[in-house]
């Protein structure tokens, strides 16, 4: 993937940069927003991560330019501030995810791939498969093994998410925003609660385990 | 002195007061004027009168007997003095026949024949003490006829004391005018500069707490005029900003206090990482534990930063009319299988059609909090019950309650403070901030957050349990 970093500080944009790199992407480096728009005119990028306060041209303004040129480059805001308003303020300027400083690299980078993944070409699935593990939306089933899995309505929500972003690393937080819209940590462990729920129903009853435990950042989905 | 009295003229409070007494005498000089015009004009008609009956009189003569009756009749009047008008008639050759003039004045008459000039009045003509010292011009005023054959006739009146009473009215009125605006800026002075030294101590007030001191106040007077309303108000803002101040400080100290041991920890891992020798294994486990310390500390700040956002009213909450039962369901929801994995059984009890006005999120975050605390708290076997009722004072409340060791009567005012924690949740991971949010999220909404003894039975070997109730106020009726 090609990934353009726009952040002002060249110690932050190094470390994601590095990171990024050694994940088996490609990451270009803009200092200010300005600089940044330009390189995001000029080449392709699957996904930009934008810090919001730069100067020249801040983040937003940045997105904004884009946006009014009909550019619908995924792009992932950083913020050092960190309020549900100014989520909503990045969301509505043309962001597409929200991401408060200081963050874990393995954070940056589940959301980054995320939001690649969201880029492909937006057709309706109304099904989603996983090695053996199918969900059809719009009858709200999950098979197994040709095998009917009940699932709450949560539960459902949740595998969604994981089947969409199958392969991916997802976060808990990313889990606690996308699935449950709470954008607070809570300081137990509800998350891991959760999916090991969802685990003994799609996994534990089958010889071949798909939920993995990503240790340091989160979880995967994988076949 | 000579500053400071400059500084006072441009005061709001002496432009106003100057301005105000400026139109005080502008209205009384307007009003007086008025007067003048009136009984000026009334004297000078009053004499012009007279002036048309006596000119009737001689016309009636000169009807009766022509220009020798009319001679006549002047001379009669006037020999010996003391005539009550002035005569002069004057032959086509302009040489004077009679009368108590001397001369007829060279003067345009107005549009109705009238004349009004100075005149000597004539030494001979009365008691002959009269001294020619200039000081007998004296003010005539009459009209001149121009009778056929080419005789003129002057009549007139002496109205000499009438114009001096007029002149002396209109001087009269001018100096009154003048004593008004001295008066009026003399009261504006005087009244200026107690407004002005009122203000002033309000401003030494303001100027001291610039200075750093919190202390000083703005006097008051109690009468609730303007002034002791911006006395009230400053001061209701002093005080404010040094409960702030408190606040900051002690949370600053509190804050060294408790990231000390956090740090101090994390500094002493990765000392010993790096003097760890060749073990590889053992050295990532250090630092992933130096990273878990640091994601704790970032907690604390995050957490920091959101209570004082909250607290100092920034931030903007998204408050919107919301259905609590949701909120409450979603959180059962999300703690339910919390509880289970950690032995505790867990109850709701929801009561839905209720509607206030809160912010999903931090409603949810606070819900959490306490959520948390019970699980945190109570040990396995216990119980935990998320209640949402509708009260009978009318106001919508969230209760959890639990069977843990609860909060002893005398720390249940402390635990909301910042930093607080009992010396039971030492052992406990935690910031001390859980419930300050808690309470700053439920003064957001404008609601009470009271906590309680729990439902546990000491005698069963559980705690009496905590009780920790939200409550908010219905929303109003939508129109």
């Amino acid at each position: 993937m090609r990934i353009l970093i726009v952040e002002d500080d060249r110690e932050a944009a190094s470390y994601i940069r590095k990171g990024l790199r050694e994940s088996g992407h490609v990451a270009d480096h803009a200092g200010d927003g300005e600089e940044g728009l330009e390189m995001a005119r000029a080449a392709e990028y699957d996904v930009l991560v934008v810090d919001r306060m730069m100067p020249r041209m801040d983040g937003l303004s940045m997105v904004e330019a884009l946006r009014a040129d009909d550019d619908r480059t995924p792009v992932l805001i950083l913020s050092a501030l960190g309020e549900v308003d100014d989520r909503v303020e990045g969301l509505k300027a043309g962001g597409d995810d929200y991401l408060v400083k200081p963050y874990a690299f393995a954070e940056l980078l589940a959301r980054v791939e995320a939001l690649a993944r969201r880029r492909d070409p937006d057709t309706v699935r109304t099904k989603l498969v996983v090695g053996d593990l199918e969900m059809d939306l719009l009858a709200r089933t999950v098979v197994r093994e040709g095998e009917e899995i009940l699932l709450q309505p949560r539960e459902f929500r949740l595998l969604e998410f994981l089947m969409k972003h199958s392969g991916q690393v997802v976060t808990r937080t990313m889990l606690l925003e996308k699935v449950w819209d709470y954008h607070f940590d809570p300081q137990t462990n509800v998350i891991d609660v959760h999916i090991s729920r969802l685990r003994s129903k799609i996994d534990k009853p089958f010889p071949r385990s798909l939920l993995h435990t990503v240790r340091g950042a989160g979880y995967r989905l994988q076949a | 002195m000579q500053a400071r009295g400059a500084a006072f003229l441009r005061t709001t409070a002496f432009r106003q007061t100057l301005l105000s007494a400026a139109l005080f005498a502008l209205a009384s000089f307007v009003t007086l004027g008025f007067v003048y015009a009136a009984s000026a004009g009334m004297v000078l008609r009053r004499a012009d009168s007279a002036i048309n009956e006596e000119v009737a009189e001689l016309d009636a003569s000169f009807q009766a007997g022509g220009i020798r009756t009319v001679n006549r009749y002047i001379l009669e009047r006037t020999v010996g003095g003391g005539a009550d008008y002035l005569y002069l008639l004057v032959h086509p050759s302009g040489r004077s026949l009679s009368g108590n003039l001397t001369y007829l004045p060279d003067v345009q008459p107005d549009d109705e024949g009238r004349v009004q000039f100075t005149y000597r009045r004539p030494a001979a003509g009365d008691s002959g003490d009269e001294v020619d010292d200039g000081k007998d011009d004296r003010t005539a005023r009459g009209r001149i006829i121009d009778l056929p054959s080419g005789y003129r006739l002057y009549v007139g009146l002496d109205v000499d004391e009438e114009t001096r009473l007029v002149s002396r009215m209109l001087n009269t009125i001018l100096a009154a005018s003048a004593l008004a605006l001295a008066l009026g800026v003399a009261a504006g002075i005087f009244v200026s500069r107690r407004f002005v030294r009122r203000l002033d101590r309000i401003n030494t007030v303001a100027r001291r707490v610039k200075a750093g001191d919190l202390q000083p106040r703005a006097p008051r007077n109690f009468t609730g005029d303007e002034l002791d309303e911006l006395s009230e108000n400053f001061n209701s803002m002093l005080d404010r900003v040094e409960a702030l101040m408190h606040r900051m400080r002690h949370t600053g100290d509190s804050i060294a206090h408790d990231l000390r041991t956090p740090l101090t920890r994390m500094r002493n891992r990765l000392d010993e990482a790096l003097r760890e020798e060749g073990d590889r294994a053992s050295r990532e486990q250090a630092l992933e534990r130096a990273v878990a310390d640091t994601d704790e500390l970032l907690g604390i700040f995050n957490a920091i930063l959101s209570l004082s956002r909250l607290e100092a009213g920034e931030s903007r909450a998204s408050i919107q009319r919301l259905d609590p039962a949701d909120t409450a369901a979603d959180l059962a929801e999300l703690y339910e299988p919390v509880c289970e994995d950690d032995g505790l059984s867990f109850n709701s009890e929801i009561q839905s059609g209720m509607t206030m006005l809160g912010d999903r999120g931090l409603l949810s975050q606070a819900l959490a909090n306490i959520l948390d605390n019970a699980v945190k708290y109570t040990p396995s076997g216990g119980a935990v019950t998320l209640r949402l009722r509708q009260t009978g004072d009318g106001m919508i409340e969230f209760s959890v309650t639990d069977t843990g060791p609860g909060i002893p009567d005398t720390d249940r005012a402390r635990v909301t403070q910042r930093f607080v924690r009992l010396d039971n949740s030492r052992t406990k991971p935690g910031s001390g901030l859980g419930l300050s949010l808690v309470q700053a999220i439920v003064d957001v909404h404008n609601g009470r957050f009271e906590l309680g003894e729990g439902p546990g039975v000491v005698a069963d070997g559980h705690g009496a349990g905590l009780r920790a109730a939200l409550c908010f106020p219905t929303a109003p009726a939508e129109d």
